[in-house]
């Protein structure tokens, strides 16, 4: 553009309109030009988190890329079919209400077991859609997509986002197939031209969008949140859960699962819990590392939301929070794998009393964040691109 | 027009000069010192997750992290001065990450220095509560209900107990708690002066499992390492910082894992060992 000022206004009004006319007549708008300008989109940090967020450089939080985001996410054709009893989105399995996972009570998945849409169950428990944009440290229970992976195919919620959709457990899609569909959806290309510069739909950018958009899924109002911030006040039977949830002769639970410092709570990392003595899942920590102290090892979910995210465990196999509490408290079982953090081990765990037990779970419940759960900009769009 | 276009130009540059040949002779020639964080044990670099060590109470035990802070680092120069690095800010070092265990601080003036000290941990001043909300610092948190801040170290490991079983400790160190009277009125501190900074401290109440709490213990401790080194102008001085493992539970307190079990985060008797041994852990030596 500079060289316009090295010629005379002729040329300059000649250039101009040249310029115009190749952007009027341009039927396909393949390369970002100096009119494409998506919004900024500026995340709030809530009090108490981590300042450091991570998203990638090639993939900025824009208005309308979070827009497009949310569409697909939602969009059952992501399956690269259109069928309708074809059809499957991440929000099939990922209910909001349920802390974007499946829940318990999904009426397609029951006890919230999900499988693939051939029928393969999927090989995993959900983890929740919730404050990923301040993980560091890998996604999936064993962590096998992490920022600093050798495999550049398998480093952020993008990628996971390409996983889920190729996977035979999950939407089985062919990639090629998805693009396409897109592609011809009317009103979806005028959205991916707005977030990204083009109205041509590549996968990548498919990828790029609902990264965005699972990236703004962020819970940070719950009355624990409240209190933390000086809002409202515990009640005493909370308020005593809180001091079980953060003292080593308590519960015991903070040093994994965060708390009024680590408001995440997370860690992100992963732990031998103690759930068993035998080590025969083939896709736990050591799967990724290969070391063997990591056998057994998964990730600490986010307890945000706990209240609505069942089952639990890598494996779903507690259905309620009162069995996970029984589990911590008494169940806890010894190996060479355990993890140090769980001390208490050798007297298969913390021996929480029954009113002690009480107090932990009204605490937890103070994670609930309604807000995070119900919030408009999360939800379903009542249409998609083409039917408006 | 040009002509006072000309003048504030020439005004422009003359000033500038002027100020860069100020700003040049006030410069104080400054090199950059490394730390480079060594865990040793009995004299040789640590081996994480292996139960080769044996500690002075006679446990067989194993490390498989070490986790700490030290604050207010101060290098003494031989004319009785100090130079505070960091602005005194609490530096994180973490076996788990690599990065952490050599961190070289540039400004330093230049001349001759007698040695090093710092607080370890973070003192009173220092370690409040959500001061550092990005991990890995962030995870160091000690609750609030504890004291509040952070963990000044947290040493993770293994031991072979009396019975004969792998037995995992956390010898974690930070703000102790006064459950009764046997420690001096002196050490206490104030709940809330220690909790201010979360504003959700009030209202607690003590967990049925232990007494109630009166107070609280600041367990930092100062260290002090002489060391003749030098720095010199643009170049970087190297030190060796060494945690000696073993030390911890040497003296002049034996730390008996068998005594004190896996937990200490609110046994204040035994993080007041710990802390007693600390000034015993630490060694600095030039690279060779």
């Amino acid at each position: 553009m500079c060289l316009l000022y090295q010629y005379p206004a002729e040329v300059k009004l000649f250039q101009v309109a040249a310029l115009s006319l190749i952007i009027l007549f341009s039927g396909c708008k393949d390369n970002p030009t100096d009119y494409w300008k998506p919004t900024p989109y500026q995340l709030s940090i809530p009090f108490g988190f981590p300042t450091k967020l991570n998203i990638p450089d090639d993939n900025p939080l824009t208005v309308e890329g979070i827009e497009l985001g949310r569409y697909l996410f939602y969009d059952g054709r992501l399956t690269g079919r259109t069928h309708p009893d074809s059809l499957m989105s991440c929000a099939t399995c990922h209910i909001q209400a349920n802390g974007f996972e499946a829940g318990i009570n999904h009426p397609r998945f029951q006890g919230g077991f999900v499988h693939g849409i051939t029928g393969i169950p999927t090989r995993h428990i959900m983890l929740p859609l919730v404050n990923l944009v301040w993980n560091h440290s890998g996604y999936g229970w064993n962590g096998f997509i992490w920022p600093d992976n050798p495999n550049i195919n398998l480093r952020n919620i993008e990628d996971f986002v390409r996983v889920a959709v190729m996977a035979e457990d999950e939407m089985s899609a062919d990639t090629t197939r998805v693009k396409q569909i897109f592609q011809q959806l009317k009103g979806y290309p005028e959205l991916f031209y707005k977030a990204f510069g083009s109205d041509k739909i590549t996968f990548r950018n498919i990828e790029r969008a609902i990264a965005q958009f699972v990236r703004t899924l962020i819970s940070a109002n719950s009355r624990f949140d409240k209190y933390l911030r000086g809002e409202v006040q515990l009640n005493p039977s909370e308020l005593r859960g809180f001091v079980l949830f953060t003292t080593e002769e308590g519960a015991d639970c903070f040093h994994c699962h965060g708390g009024g410092g680590n408001p995440l709570f997370t860690t992100h990392l992963f732990y031998n819990n103690g759930k068993d003595t035998v080590f025969d899942n083939l896709h736990d920590r050591y799967y990724i590392t290969g070391n063997p102290l990591h056998t057994g090892a998964f990730k600490a979910p986010s307890l945000r939301n706990i209240a609505v995210t069942a089952p639990y465990m890598h494996d779903g196999r507690f259905s309620s929070l009162d069995e996970v509490i029984d589990f911590y408290s008494t169940g806890v079982k010894y190996s060479s794998y355990i993890d140090p953090l769980m001390h208490h081990v050798l007297r298969g765990g913390v021996r929480l009393t029954p009113s002690q037990k009480n107090d932990l779970k009204a605490f937890l419940n103070t994670l609930t964040d309604l807000d995070f759960l119900i919030n408009p900009a999360f939800a379903r769009p009542e249409k998609f691109p083409d039917q408006q | 027009m040009s002509k006072l276009i000309i003048r504030y130009l020439a005004f422009s540059v003359i000033t500038f000069f002027i100020l860069l040949s100020c700003n040049k002779s006030s410069q104080t020639p400054s090199g950059i010192v490394r730390f480079d964080v060594q865990h040793k044990a009995n004299g040789s670099t640590l081996e994480l997750n292996k139960l080769i060590y044996t500690n002075a109470a006679g446990n067989q035990y194993m490390v498989t992290e070490v986790q700490w802070f030290v604050s207010k680092v101060k290098l003494q120069k031989s004319d009785g001065s100090t130079f505070v690095l960091k602005n005194g800010e609490p530096i994180y070092f973490d076996t788990g990450i690599p990065a952490t265990l050599s961190q070289s601080f540039d400004k330093v003036p230049a001349g001759s220095y007698t040695g090093i000290s710092f607080i370890f941990g973070l003192d009173e001043t220092q370690n409040k509560s959500l001061r550092f909300t990005n991990p890995p610092e962030s995870f160091m948190f000690w609750p609030d209900y504890l004291g509040g801040g952070y963990h000044y170290m947290k040493l993770n490991g293994k031991w072979l107990n009396v019975n004969g079983l792998i037995e995992p400790f956390n010898f974690h160190l930070g703000i102790g708690q006064i459950y009764d009277t046997i420690a001096p009125k002196s050490a206490w501190v104030n709940m809330n002066d220690c909790c201010k900074s979360a504003r959700h401290c009030e209202g607690y109440q003590p967990p049925q499992k232990t007494m109630p709490i009166t107070g609280f213990v600041q367990n930092y401790f100062e260290v002090s390492l002489p060391l003749a080194f030098t720095i010199e102008e643009n170049k970087t001085q190297s030190l060796n910082l060494q945690m000696n493992i073993e030390q911890w539970f040497k003296e002049p307190h034996i730390y008996d894992h068998n005594h004190w079990g896996g937990s200490i985060m609110q046994q204040q008797a035994a993080m007041k060992a710990g802390c007693d041994n600390g000034h015993n852990v630490f060694t600095l030596s030039i690279p060779r």
